[in-house]
């Protein structure tokens, strides 16, 4: 009896909190340009109403209110009762929930290497051919999304498990405009232009780079998007394809070639501000704001396109700081444009009606419209209509992803985790403390070989 | 409101439960073998059997709670210290062997020792020398509470404050670490600390024993303030002074409380992982078993055949503090 | 000891206690100051000289061209630079190249000809003889000494996060019931363990003090598998406040039982033997007797236990779930540091906030760390 009622009186504690009111941030129907027709269809075909959707996912803040206005409108046209939650450690959660049998309906994950591990313990539903018909269908470069979004299941067999959703441009380089103005300096357009910009600056006797790759316990993670876009520049995407893969072993000249490459920007005491010595232990976060000080620290910064998150209050893209492409080589132009990216992706965790709904509403165009009509969000989705880009900016960075003839995906995610967000963000830490490129990669080789 | 009101409710509910249990076992106890009213053989009886009941009712909850919290999950961690990384098929030894063939782990081991060798000495005698010492001011209680603020700050907000302490920014740019702002002041070169090999371990030690003070402090403040004023007052009618007081009838008197202090600590530093994640996340030389072990549980998926035997290593480095335990518990019984 | 002696000792003492606490408080102050500075000035200045008139270099933007106006036949742009702030300029520039090129009151010619002034108060103009144009306004470098400037800001933005009062009550709702029950469970087995002869209690006290070391991470998958089949059984969500409870409790315990012995252990055995005689059960002897007298050590057990509860974030979230109505304080702050988790502002604010609680708990059970509680039973029993 008294068990019944503690548990009760729990339970009563729990109901307790309200659900989220769900507020449309843009009205159906107003906004012409918005395909508010894929909205009704959708509201339409299903009717969830009694149901309850829970959502896992990595965004937080900022981030976390600009989802729950896209999934605003899951709700309004379904009636779930949809919870969202996300939490620091999501990596680690959502491994303690789904092996202990408690997992939410559907996750949001941003690092294949995992969704791979959850796929081989048979913790995901795949998604079925006619998802992977719409991906090759409607994404541009259907076949590397697919590719990206096929693991081995438990029983070893490629299945469809994911659902590309948010995609993040990584080969960006910050900039100051009218600090160039000032001192003269042009936007290079190759990267024997960026490197004879990084000699001039630095024989004006200023610092021509800001790196930082502290991130806490993540620390290194920048450097290897640098030898990743570094890689796509040297090399052709297949030998990324087999490096990702480790089916050429991490010592091969091709990528100790990308580490030096990397190493020449940020190994050169002239070259960044602080000094090499400064690189591995100044925050991610903190490199940045030398772009803006009074005078610049540093001219140039390499980052994916949520880093304004970390520029100064009150900073304009587009005016105070801008970006560029990070170019390729003159010298290799077969390589083409090639774009280094991450981003997220939905997967079933448990198969319930609501779950299998939501992943038919991510290929709505709306469902990409009112995230690209606020802020950080580009899709590869061809049928959205790219005028509601919510910025110039934003509108530049999705042209860019528009523009590369080869995209691929950051390489460390893709790894197992060990050497992905372990061996390979360590080495390159080691390697800018002056460790050379042929210890670093033998060494992150050697951390790898011991996982297979 | 609603919420609060269910809130307060359930906390009412739940701690009165736990009370009437050990109430009502009890009343049922003395109510089927009654000793008071009874005369000779049957009381004695009846004393008996309740004496050999009574500590096992007084352990029950306590036990119950220590084998599905912690005896369970030990037991499972062992079983999967024998499993692949997906807890799936048998592998026998051959995590273990992994093990010990592993660069990191050793490294691991060699840190941890460092760590067992610093943080409980230093804590524990900071705690001490504080506790002692801020008896005797009357401002002791303000000291008290500042000295236990480390304690209670969240271990993100300690991250960012050992960030600017031990930040690093290139010589000659302006520092926003404290310690290399001293060390430029004094005419020294800035150094990035957590980034040097082997003396970074002390420079993460500082902060749990930071932290940990204020915890060896408190323990050991309510031990010294349970030694009876007699012991005290007659000794400062023998004539000794404020160090003999301390160190000849004091700190003896508390002999027990400091090791149970420094049992704890050690204990903790087998277990520290937070401060070494949040710092270098184990980089630079710096990794220590507990966040070896993290690493391999949860990053990417898991490893959970590894990450549970570098949990029994943990387990296992803990047993001669238990078997010194057991002596004394012993020892205690003897005189009692 | 004499007034002679005693006093340059107890200047030592004060001395000794000034120093650590000075060396103890030194961080936490500078997390404290931090938290009420500005955000783009974490990442530049140390936090020490917040306290201190600076001379600080920045940078300012002039209004736009819209806004000149037309005088004596020419075209001015006017303002001040410091925008409100106390500070004095000493030098200004319109380069990022030489961004001290000129003294305050000297007159400076931009790149398109027009006249630049900048007074040490801030107020500046910039006069053209033509028409300006562009949508931008000038930048203007300039060097000022500052006084040190605080802003409440970044408290301000933690307190009125959305769902924060909600789950200060999750927090509270979490943290007293696991401090309270393990306090309760522990000091009866902590009897048990002290004073009651019984086979295998030394053993016991050996495998408690082993459970000590039991890595937490360790126990959250065989645990929440075995909520998640205790839940089904029972037709019951998996994760409630009852089953964070007892997480908390059974994680709590062998610390609790392990101080609690030790300092009953060490309660005097006459005090027992007397009641005994008296006719008093281990149960009346327990409640009566040893637990007023363990006051100091369950107040500082509960201190900790408290604490550990209040700033736990990770078995609240594998236990009670990450929903907005069991969302625990901790995690609604780290949540407020958003996906990449920067927001040093934020994490200083709401250090101080989450730590306004144990210290009350601290200040309220420290009362009870008295001295002379238990030679005053003694006397009295």
């Amino acid at each position: 009896m008294k068990r019944s009622f503690l548990m009760g009186v729990a339970a009563l504690a729990l109901v307790v909190g309200t659900a989220d009111a769900a507020e449309l941030k843009f009205k159906p129907g107003e906004d012409s340009k918005f395909n508010w027709a894929s909205f009704e269809e959708f509201k339409k075909g299903h009717d969830l109403k009694g149901q309850t959707l829970t959502i896992f996912g990595p965004w937080r803040g900022e981030d976390e209110a600009l989802f729950k206005s896209v999934y605003a409108y899951f709700v309004e046209a379904t009636g779930v009762d949809l919870k969202y939650s996300s939490s620091e450690n999501y990596e680690q959660q959502i491994v303690i929930d789904t092996q202990a049998g408690s997992p939410p309906d559907v996750a949001i994950l941003p690092q294949p290497g995992l969704i791979a591990d959850l796929a081989s313990k048979g913790h995901l539903t795949p998604l079925g051919d006619e998802t992977k018909q719409w991906l090759l269908d409607n994404y541009a470069a259907g076949q590397s999304w697919v590719d990206l979004s096929t693991y081995n299941g438990k029983d070893g067999k490629p299945a469809l498990y994911a659902f590309p959703y948010k995609i993040d441009v990584k080969s960006l380089v910050w900039y100051v405009p009218e600090n160039f103005e000032d001192a003269g300096y042009e936007v290079p357009k190759t990267m024997e232009e960026l490197k004879a910009l990084t000699d001039k600056i630095a024989a004006d006797g200023e610092k021509p780079w800001c790196i930082g790759l502290g991130s806490g316990g993540a620390t290194g993670w920048p450097a290897t998007d640098w030898v990743e876009d570094l890689m796509l520049r040297t090399q052709p995407a297949d030998v990324y394809d087999k490096w990702v893969k480790n089916e050429i072993p991490f010592t091969d000249p091709a990528v100790t070639g990308a580490l030096d490459e990397f190493g020449w920007f940020a190994r050169n005491d002239k070259f960044v501000d602080g000094g090499a010595a400064a690189v591995a232990s100044t925050d991610f976060r903190d490199s940045p704001k030398g772009l803006f000080a009074s005078p610049p620290k540093c001219y140039l910064h390499h980052q994916a396109s949520f880093i304004p998150s970390f520029f100064p209050e009150g900073t304009v893209i587009g005016e105070d700081a801008d970006f560029f492409y990070m170019p390729p080589y003159e010298s290799k132009k077969e390589l083409g444009n090639p774009v280094l990216g991450a981003g997220t992706l939905a997967m079933i965790t448990k198969d319930t009606p609501a779950a299998r709904a939501f992943i038919e509403f991510l290929k709505t165009p709306i469902a990409h419209e009112v995230w690209m009509a606020q802020t950080s969000f580009l899709t590869p989705y061809k049928s959205v209509n790219v005028e509601t880009y919510g910025n110039p900016p934003l509108k530049k960075q999705g042209e860019i992803l528009l523009n590369a003839t080869t995209f691929r995906f950051d390489g460390s995610d893709l790894m197992p985790g060990k050497i992905g967000a372990g061996a390979f963000w360590t080495g390159m830490v080691d390697f800018v403390g002056g460790k050379s490129s042929a210890d670093v990669a033998s060494g992150v080789q050697k951390a790898w070989d011991a996982i297979k | 409101m609603q919420q609060l009101l269910a809130a307060i409710l359930t906390m009412i509910v739940g701690v009165l439960a736990c009370a009437a249990y050990f109430w009502s076992t009890n009343f049922i106890l003395d109510w089927i073998f009654p000793s008071k009213g009874l005369s000779g053989k049957a009381a004695s009886r009846n004393l008996r059997i309740t004496n050999a009941i009574r500590p096992w009712l007084f352990l029950a909850p306590a036990l119950f709670a220590l084998t599905i919290y912690l005896i369970y999950p030990v037991y499972q961690s062992v079983l999967l210290s024998f499993y692949d990384r997906a807890g799936v098929n048998f592998v026998g030894w051959s995590n273990y062997f992994w093990m010990v063939n592993d660069g990191e782990f050793r490294q691991s081991i060699f840190n941890n020792f460092l760590w067992l060798l610093v943080v409980p000495a230093l804590s524990t005698f900071f705690g001490l020398i504080i506790a002692a010492l801020t008896d005797r001011i009357w401002w002791g209680n303000i000291a008290k509470t500042l000295i236990f603020m480390p304690m209670a700050i969240s271990f993100v907000g300690a991250a960012v404050i050992w960030k600017f302490i031990y930040d690093y920014r290139a010589e000659g740019a302006e520092q926003i670490g404290l310690l290399n702002a001293i060390v430029v002041a004094l005419g020294g070169v800035p150094q990035a600390w957590i980034t040097l090999p082997f003396w970074n371990n002390f420079f993460l030690m500082v902060i749990l024993i930071w932290i940990q003070t204020g915890f060896a402090m408190v323990i050991l403040s309510a031990a010294l303030r349970g030694i009876p004023e007699e012991t005290i007052e007659a000794a400062v009618i023998d004539g000794a002074n404020g160090w003999q007081i301390f160190f000849k009838i004091m700190v003896p008197q508390i002999w027990g409380t400091i090791a149970v202090v420094w049992t704890t600590i050690t204990i903790l530093v087998l277990k520290v992982f937070d401060i070494v994640l949040a710092m270098t996340n184990g980089q630079w030389q710096s990794q220590v078993l507990a966040n070896l072990m993290f690493d391999w549980m949860f990053r990417g998926g898991g490893d959970f055949g590894r990450g549970a035997s570098i949990a029994v290593v943990i387990m296992i480095l803990v047993v001669p503090i238990m078997i010194w335990n057991i002596r004394n518990a012993a020892k205690e019984m003897r005189s009692h | 000891m004499n007034p002679a002696t005693r006093s340059p000792l107890m200047w030592a003492v004060h001395l000794s206690v000034l120093l650590i606490v000075a060396l103890w408080t030194m961080p936490t102050a500078g997390l404290l100051i931090s938290s009420l500075r500005d955000k783009d000035q974490l990442a530049v200045s140390g936090w020490w000289t917040a306290l201190a008139t600076s001379s600080r270099n920045a940078v300012a933007r002039a209004p736009s061209p819209d806004s000149q106006v037309e005088r004596d036949g020419k075209f001015v742009i006017s303002g001040n630079i410091l925008d409100g702030q106390a500070g004095q300029i000493s030098a200004f520039g319109f380069s990022s190249r030489e961004p001290a090129a000129f003294k305050a009151g000297e007159t400076a010619e931009l790149s398109g000809g027009e006249k630049l002034t900048v007074q040490a108060d801030g107020s500046f103009e910039i006069v053209s003889d033509t028409r300006m144009e562009g949508s931008r306004g000038q930048r203007i470098f300039f060097t000022a000494a500052a006084p040190p400037r605080f802003t409440l800001d970044n408290y301000r933005e933690v307190l009125r996060a959305e769902g924060i009062g909600a789950s200060f009550i999750n927090s509270l709702t979490v943290a007293v019931p696991s401090t309270v029950i393990p306090i309760l469970v522990a000091a009866f087995a902590a009897y048990a363990l002290a004073w009651m002869p019984f086979p295998g209690r030394a053993i016991l006290i050996a495998v408690v003090v082993g459970l000590l070391v039991v890595p937490l991470q360790m126990s959250l998958i065989p645990l929440l598998k075995l909520y998640n089949g205790v839940g089904a059984f029972f037709g019951v969500p998996a994760k409630t406040y009852m089953g964070i409870w007892l997480a908390h409790t059974g994680f709590g315990l062998p610390l609790a039982i392990y101080l609690l012995r030790n300092y009953m252990a060490g309660l005097p055995r006459e005090i027992m033997e007397s009641a005994r005689v008296d006719g008093a059960s281990d149960f009346d002897i327990f409640v009566k007797i040893i637990l007023p007298l363990s006051f100091p050590a369950l107040a500082s057990f509960a201190i900790f236990q408290f604490l550990w509860t209040w700033n736990d974030l990770l078995v609240a979230i594998v236990f009670l779930g990450t929903g907005q109505d069991q969302l625990v304080l901790t995690g609604r702050l780290v949540n407020l540091l958003g996906s990449r988790g920067g927001n040093w502002e934020i994490l200083t604010a709401s250090a101080f906030i989450t730590i306004v609680v144990p210290l009350i708990v601290f200040f309220a059970l420290q009362r009870y760390l008295v001295r002379g509680l238990l030679a005053g039973s003694v006397k009295g029993g």
